[in-house]
This record gives C-alpha cells, structure tokens and sequence, in this order.
C-alpha cells in the first residue's frame, strides 16, 4: 500500500476532541481506499480545495435514490477514490442498535467499501463513504437480505427522522419513533423511486423543544404538543427552590405569555394564555407536566436558504390526534404531494409552491380550514381577494 | 393494448425526449396515458417492471431526478449485457 | 467473506424492506418502560438518569464522537456496549454515542471505557453538544472549506465547554461546507458557513456538451445567468451573481471554486426549540475569514471570542440568540469588537423586514 505524508492532517490528530482523521488513518490500515482518500485529502489541506467530481449515475436497479455517486477528479493519482460513493443504509427509528445487528453492518462495509462511515448523515440515515460501482448490486443484496434496507435520495422521500420520543424522554406527547417507522414503511415505495419536483422530508420531534431541528430542516414538520393544563406539584417546587433555584428569574420571569407566578410559596399557572412553549417544564421536569388530550401540531414548508431563502416550517394543522396507523395524517400528507406535484417547477420546495401559489390555495387544496394559530398576526394590507364562494354570503 | 406493445411504446417515447427534455416519472405516466388511452396505473406498472429490469432507469442531476435509456456502461456493470 | 457473485446476489435480494423495527433494537428497560417516564436528572455534561414511573433507572453516558467512524472504532464502541450495557447502544442527532446501563456502578467504568477510546463524555445540559457538520474536501464537489478540519479545530478550542463548563444555555453549534447547507445550519447558536467569493468561471467548451442550458438558467436563485447563443453556452451577469454555487451544481463546467478567495462566514443566533421566543433564524456576524488549513486558527479565535462575550454578559437560561435580541444587535458588535461593514445589511428575499424602523438605539 502506498504510504503518503500528511504533514498537514497530522496537525488535526493533536488535540483532546476526537480525531477525524485518526479516523481515517485507521480505516486506512488495511484499506486502499481509505489509505487514498487520506492521500487526497492531504492534498486538498494543501491545495485549499476538494478534488470530487459531481454526482453521476450509480445505484442498484430498480431504485432511483440511496446510493449518491462520487468520483475523485486526480483518478490516476489516487485510484483508491477514483469511485468513492456513498450508501446510504436507513436507520432504525430513534438510532438504538443491538450491537450484534450493527456488527453485521460493519462486516459487510468491510468486505465491500472502505470501512469508512458517518454516524449519521444530516438526514438521519447511517452513511457508508466510499464504495465503487461494482460492489453495490452484492452489497445490496447481502444487506438487504439481512433485514436492511437503502435510504432516500434525489426528488423523493428522504428517510424519515425523529427524536428519541416516548423510548427516553418524558417530555414525549407522541411515539415519535413508531409515527417514523410507520411513514418510512408505508411510503417506501416513495423512498426509493424518486417521483417528485424535488425532496421532501418528514421529521417527527415529540415536543416543542424539537431535538431533531425539525422545524427548521423538514418540509413537514409532525411536533408533539397537549391540549390540557400545566399540572403543578407544588412540593417539588418548593424543593427546586430550596436547590437554589430564582423561580421568579428563571421560570416566571421567562415564561413567553406572563402566564405564571409566583408567591414564594405556590407556582400559578393561568393555563388558557399558556403557548405551550415548553420552557417552564424543560427546566422543572419533575413538578410540571403537560396533562389532558395529546397530539402533533403539524407544520409545512423548512428548509436551508438555496434557492430563495431559508425557511422554517408554517403552522398549518395546529392539533392532530396522532394513533396508529396515523390515517388522518396520511392523508393529509397524500393531499400535500398531490397539490406540490401539480403545481411545482423542478427543484421547487413545497415551501417554495406555497409562496408563490399563496397560503390559501395550498390550504383549499388539502382541505384545511383557516384558523388563528396559523398565523403570527393577519395581514396589514387591504390588498385581498374574494373569490365567488366568499361573496355569495356563506359568511 | 398488450402489455409488451406499451413497454415499446414507453421506450420509444423516453427515447424521442433524450437529450431534449429530462423526464420525470409523471411525464412519462401522464404523456403517455393520453397518447394510448390506457390509465395512467397501467402505464406506471409497465414502467416500473421495465425500470426494475434495467430497460429503463432512474437518473439524477443538478437535485432532480428524471428516468431515462440506461447507458451500455451501467448495463454492463449491472450483469444485462456481456 | 468473499463477495457474492452476481447470479447469488440476485437470488439474494429484496427491495421495499425498510429499516428493522425499533423495538428489536431497544434495551429491556427502555421496552418495559416504555411512554413511562417521569422525570430525568442531568449528573455532569455526560451523565444523567432517567426515571419511569415504576420506578424503574436508566443512566446514559453521552460521548463525543467525530462523525466519521471507522469500523474499527465503531466495533470498539459495541465492545463497550456488550461489557456494560447488555448489547445496546444508541447515537443522537448530533453524532453523540450514548451507552444506557441499568447498574448505576456501571456509569465510571463506561465513562472511563469510552475515554480510553478517545471519545469523552459530555453535551448533555447547558453548555456545548457536539458540532454537526457535513461533508467537506472528504466527500464532496461543491465544499468552499473542510468541514470534519474545521470541526475538530474549533473542538479541540472550546472544549471544556463540552465536557465540565456551563454556558448560560444550551448552545448549538453547525458547519456547513457550502450554501446548500446540509446540515441546515441556518438555525444554530453559533454556525460556521464556507463560501465563495467570486463569479464562476465558464468553460464555454464543456459547457456545450455536457449542460442542459434551461436547467442551469434555471438553477440561479438571482436570474444572473442568460443564454449565450454565439458560444451554444451561457454568460453570467456579475452585478447580479452571489456566488451561491447553484449553478456549479447543475453544470460541473460553470467553476466556482478560487482556493485564495474561498472562505467562511460566521452567523450566530438561531435556535430550533419554541421554548420562549420561538425558533430563530442564525444571522451574519462575521462576512467573512479566509480558509487557514490545518487549523483555522482566524475561524477559531473568532468563535471563542463570540462564545466568550456570550457566556460572560447573557442571563441563566438565555439562548445566544435570546441575549442578543436583548442587548441589540449594535451591543453585539460593540462588545464582541466584531466590525459591522456592507455585507451585514441585507439586499436578498426578506432584507426590508431587516432595516431598523424606530428612533431607539443604543450606543
Ligand atoms: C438544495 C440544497 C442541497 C443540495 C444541492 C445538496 C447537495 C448535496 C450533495 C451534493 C451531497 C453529497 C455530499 C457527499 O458527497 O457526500 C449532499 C449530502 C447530504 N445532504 Fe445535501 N444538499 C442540499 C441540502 C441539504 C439539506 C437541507 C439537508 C438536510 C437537512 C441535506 C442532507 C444531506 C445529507 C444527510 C447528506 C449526506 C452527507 C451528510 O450527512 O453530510 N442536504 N447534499
Ligand atoms: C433541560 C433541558 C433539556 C433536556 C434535558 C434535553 C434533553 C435532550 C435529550 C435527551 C436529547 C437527545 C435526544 C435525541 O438525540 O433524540 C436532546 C437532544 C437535543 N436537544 Fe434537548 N433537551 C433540553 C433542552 C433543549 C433545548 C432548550 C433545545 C433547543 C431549543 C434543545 C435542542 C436539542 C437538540 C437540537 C437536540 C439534538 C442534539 C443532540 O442529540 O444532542 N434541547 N435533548
Ligand atoms: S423533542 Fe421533546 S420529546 Fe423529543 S427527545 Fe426532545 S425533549 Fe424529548
Ligand atoms: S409552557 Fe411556556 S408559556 Fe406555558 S407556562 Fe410554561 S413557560 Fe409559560
Ligand atoms: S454543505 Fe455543500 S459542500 Fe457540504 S456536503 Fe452539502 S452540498 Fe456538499
Ligand atoms: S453562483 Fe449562484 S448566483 Fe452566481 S451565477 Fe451561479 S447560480 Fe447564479
């Protein structure tokens, strides 16, 4: 195996935080492939630049998404990474993994690829980094045969993702990880063959502390939410408080709605202006509780700022009862599609369609009626429509 | 319409947009349901078994993804031609 | 193992599986507890314990990982899961490993296990998890600086904050290594964003052959780029270009990169929860430093010094974003020593909502 100096990325294996390149180096012990990106890398330190090629076409057959083709464009002097692409293997629901269920993962991408991975991808999925075309179709087969199975890429569903949920938190107002499991297995048909303007992303948090940012990075957003009171155990307040903790400062005083008080004895919680906010019970997990009827807000729309602009999701179903097999939520997810489908160029959003197509026909078109928690505040000019219905005086 | 008439017929029109327009599954589906009559699900299944047989395939550039003649390279890495 | 040949491998495959159901995956205690838990307490930045209504104890020691594994670490990761935890493990959204055990004596020696590896414990509470990041001049075409480099630089500088020192709040940090932002760092605490600087440069040859032409008009967010029939090709309007790459990404011959311009801009402020004020988007602090490998120390002293100003001025509980938004954004430059120049005024989709329309101001 040919032997590089790293003067450079051997600077990045200094230092207490774990090493990304030890990493490499490691894999790099008995892997041309691994041994070759750590080459090329170290020329990029020193050229300030990546060497990869754009995409391509790769994949296994029948699928149009899971596997994103890479190249190295210095071929013939790293010919290691020449083909260097990324597998995507769909993560189970909430990333627990039995330890002998992963080692056969880690066996395989031994055998067939570098031995490189990502744990995880941005998107949610275990990433396999650097595999060459023809070890995919074997690859493939001898995964899926053990019960795995590819993610998403490209204009289509990509693997749904969510936070730990009902598993290990006790903040969870939804099983988070069975709402996962049940769209990815339901919709894999959407997953792996790619029939969209462009992707969409599903990500399921239980509350509104929203531990996988899926308000900011999912085109539907699923947030686990209450319906009922705050209930107050008025004991374990005053035990906070005997910890030291200014109840006045950093619970009441940063409550959003002034909702709350505090007498130095008993907590109050006026609960009808209470936003549901989460803070108040994220720093007093055990004398507060959510109580009463449970279920997701669903929202629409995030995403990162290509092309016009980041967004974060829109409030568009403030309540939904979330039971299995979640059909409410199905449909109204197939009505979305349908909607973008029709109304979308190529590599349009559905966040974007719904800028320029306008909120209301978006929301005529999946059937959901107009209501105030959609919005921060109504519009400020008096430039508005009416449409027939509106004026032949059903209001 | 026979099953492997519409399969010919999908080919042919895949073929007539290369390098004209990328097309995505839809387009296929929808132009040619209106071009033969049969239902868009009828269309769908025959281009699925054509896709999952390597006659047809999905690409990807630039974010989208479009379906499209497989190239001789693939077919030969995918064992469908020697 | 050998690899399968291709009549084997056909015999062998299945498509439309999906993943394996969570619950073959789940450890005992978290099965029968299930939707049951009470409460939980944060012992140290990597300890904590979460207790279910029967009573019932799970700790999780979180650790630091770089995101890239090897097998070889990751099977060294199982080993430890196999001696403490009986065969599970579990990674969180941001790249952490965590280790849960029933037996609380279990708790030091997993700690002390996982640091011996080189993954210490810590990002639980109120202070640094770990930085999400893509992929960079590992992996992929369109990165205008590492990403995994810059990580581990910036890391090895605010460490403690990971592992034992408390900030004011809980505070995110991101790295994308381009515009299109696949971490989605566009709501962070404190984001590091390469970017490029210069109109692209075309290559009227490839272009001809290998581009679509409508499809790379189609890609500018800013409508810069217009036919150009005399060369079958494109030209690009340079009062309008931002240089976000779109195109590069749809037309390989349309170069973007210029290793001497190429850099990153720091943005801070974001946050994804709606606990308070709801979420937020991150917003530009620094417009610009220049790409410093190995090290990046420009990049690294920069987000210490922001950090820093951060952890000293906020109030308890208050988000990076939050103690901005209090302060101002005028403090904000005035006590972090952060120029404000051109590039800080917005001029894309949403700037009006940006410009300041009250007569109250703070010097
Ligand atoms: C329009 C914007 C985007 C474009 C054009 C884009 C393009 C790409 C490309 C080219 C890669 C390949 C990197 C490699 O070679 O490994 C990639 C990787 C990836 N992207 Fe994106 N991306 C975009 C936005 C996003 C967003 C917003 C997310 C997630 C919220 C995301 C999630 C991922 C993931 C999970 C990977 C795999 C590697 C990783 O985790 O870093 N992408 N993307
Ligand atoms: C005392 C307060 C909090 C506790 C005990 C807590 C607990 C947790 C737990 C258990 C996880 C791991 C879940 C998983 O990986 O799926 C997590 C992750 C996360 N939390 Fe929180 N959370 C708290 C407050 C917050 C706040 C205030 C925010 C932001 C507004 C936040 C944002 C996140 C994010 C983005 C993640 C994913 C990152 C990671 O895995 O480290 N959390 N949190
Ligand atoms: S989003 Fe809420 S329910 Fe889910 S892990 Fe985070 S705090 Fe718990
Ligand atoms: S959840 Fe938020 S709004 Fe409601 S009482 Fe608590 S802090 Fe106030
Ligand atoms: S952020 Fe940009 S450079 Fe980095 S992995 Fe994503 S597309 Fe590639
Ligand atoms: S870099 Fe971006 S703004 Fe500039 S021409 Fe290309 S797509 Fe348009």
């Amino acid at each position: 195996m040919k032997k590089y100096e790293t003067p450079l990325l051997n600077e990045l294996e200094k230092g207490p935080w774990p090493s990304f390149v030890k990493e490499l180096k490691k894999a790099a012990k008995t892997s041309e492939m691994a041994n070759d990106e750590v080459g090329q890398l170290e020329k990029s330190f020193r050229d300030k630049r990546g060497y990869w090629k754009h995409g391509g076409i790769v994949g296994v057959l029948g699928y149009g998404g899971g596997v994103i083709g890479r190249y190295s464009s210095l071929p013939n002097e790293f010919p290691g990474v020449a083909h260097f692409h990324t597998v995507r293997i769909n993560q189970p629901s909430g990333m627990f993994y039995k330890t002998d269920s992963l080692r056969t993962i880690l066996d395989l991408w031994d055998e067939y690829g570098s031995g490189l991975t990502n744990m995880h991808g941005s998107t949610g999925d275990m990433v396999l980094l650097g595999c060459r075309t023809e070890a995919l179709e074997p690859l493939f087969a001898e995964v899926t045969s053990r019960g795995w199975d590819l993610g998403g890429s490209g204009s289509a569903l990509r693997t749904p993702a969510c936070c730990v949920g009902k598993a290990r938190c006790e903040w969870a107002n939804i099983d988070a990880m069975d709402i996962c499991n049940d769209l990815t297995q339901t919709y894999q048909d959407y997953v792996h063959r790619p029939a969209w303007p462009y992707k969409f992303k599903f990500k399921i948090a239980g509350c509104a502390v929203d531990c996988v940012a899926s308000i900011a990075r999912a085109d539907c957003s699923i947030i686990g939410t209450w319906k009922g009171n705050i209930a107050v155990d008025q004991d374990v307040v005053k035990d906070y408080a005997k910890a030291g903790m200014n109840i006045n400062a950093e619970i009441v005083g940063m409550c959003p709605t002034g909702c709350m008080s505090y007498d130095g004895k008993t907590l109050t919680i006026d609960d009808e202006n209470c936003s549901r906010c989460m803070h108040c019970i994220s720093k007093m997990t055990k004398a507060l509780r959510p109580t009463g009827e449970r279920g997701a807000s669903i929202l629409i729309g995030s995403k990162a700022p290509i092309v016009v602009g980041s967004l974060l999701s829109w409030v568009i179903v403030p309540f939904m009862k979330m039971e299995p097999p979640y059909t409410e939520l199905k449909e109204l997810a197939e009505k979305i599609w349908e909607w973008w489908d029709d109304n979308a160029k190529p590599r349009e959003r559905i966040g974007e369609v719904i800028e320029l197509k306008g909120m209301r026909s978006f929301l005529e078109a999946i059937g959901v009626p107009p209501q105030p928690q959609q919005v921060l505040a109504p519009r400020k000019d008096p430039f508005f429509f009416w449409k027939d219905e509106d004026l032949n005086g059903k209001k | 319409m026979e099953k492997d008439e519409l399969k010919d017929k999908i080919f042919e029109f895949v073929q007539a947009a290369k390098g004209k327009k990328k097309l995505k599954e839809k387009d296929i589906i929808k132009g040619m349901a209106e071009k033969t009559g049969e239902t868009p699900d009828n269309v769908k299944k025959a281009m699925r078994e054509m896709i999952d047989i390597g006659r047809l395939m999905y690409s990807y550039g630039g974010g989208s993804s479009s379906v499209e003649i497989p190239s001789e390279e693939y077919l030969r890495e995918k064992g469908l031609i020697k | 193992m050998a690899w399968l040949t291709e009549q084997e491998a056909k015999a062998k495959r299945k498509t439309d599986i999906g993943p394996p159901h969570y619950s073959k995956m789940l450890p005992p205690v978290i099965s029968k507890n299930y939707g049951k838990w009470k409460y939980h307490e944060v012992f140290t930045p990597g300890t904590m314990v979460h207790v279910a209504e029967s009573g019932d104890k799970v700790y999780t020691v979180r650790v630091a990982s770089p995101r890239i594994l090897a097998t070889e670490s990751i099977r060294a990761m199982l080993d430890i899961a196999d001696k403490y935890c009986d065969g599970y493990i579990r990674w969180t959204t941001r790249n952490n490993v965590e280790f849960m055990t029933t037996r609380e004596e279990n708790v030091p020696l997993i700690k002390k296990a996982a640091e011996d590896a080189g993954y210490p414990a810590g990002g639980i509470g109120s202070g640094l998890s770990n930085m999400v990041h893509t992929q960079g001049w590992v992996h992929c075409h369109s990165a205008a600086a590492d990403a995994s480099g810059l990580v581990k630089a910036i890391m090895d500088e605010v460490y403690p904050y990971f592992t034992e020192k408390k900030l004011p709040a809980k505070t995110r940090l991101a790295l994308a290594c381009c515009v299109n932002m696949c971490g989605a760092v566009h709501c962070s605490d404190l984001a590091v964003v390469a970017i490029h600087r210069k109109v692209p440069e075309i290559n009227h040859d490839l272009v001809k052959n290998m581009c679509e032409i409508p499809t790379t008009i189609g890609a500018c967010p800013t409508r810069a780029i217009s036919p150009d029939p005399a060369k079958k090709s494109v030209k690009i309007n340079p009062d309008k270009c931002m240089y976000c790459g779109n195109c590069f990404t749809v037309c390989p011959p349309i170069d973007i990169h210029r290793p001497e311009e190429d850099g990153v801009a720091i943005v801070v402020g974001g946050k994804v929860g709606s606990l308070r004020k709801g979420p937020m988007f991150s917003k530009l602090a620094i417009p610009y430093i220049k790409n410093n490998p190995p090290r990046w120390p420009e990049v690294v002293s920069a987000v210490k010094n922001i950090l820093e100003t951060y952890a000293n001025d906020a109030r308890k509980h208050e988000r990076i974003g939050e103690w901005i938004d209090r302060i101002g954004w005028e403090s904000f430059f005035k006590k972090t020593g952060i120029e404000f120049t051109y590039q800080h005024i917005d001029d894309f989709t949403f700037a009006r909502d940006t410009f300041r329309t009250s007569a109250a101001f703070k010097w």
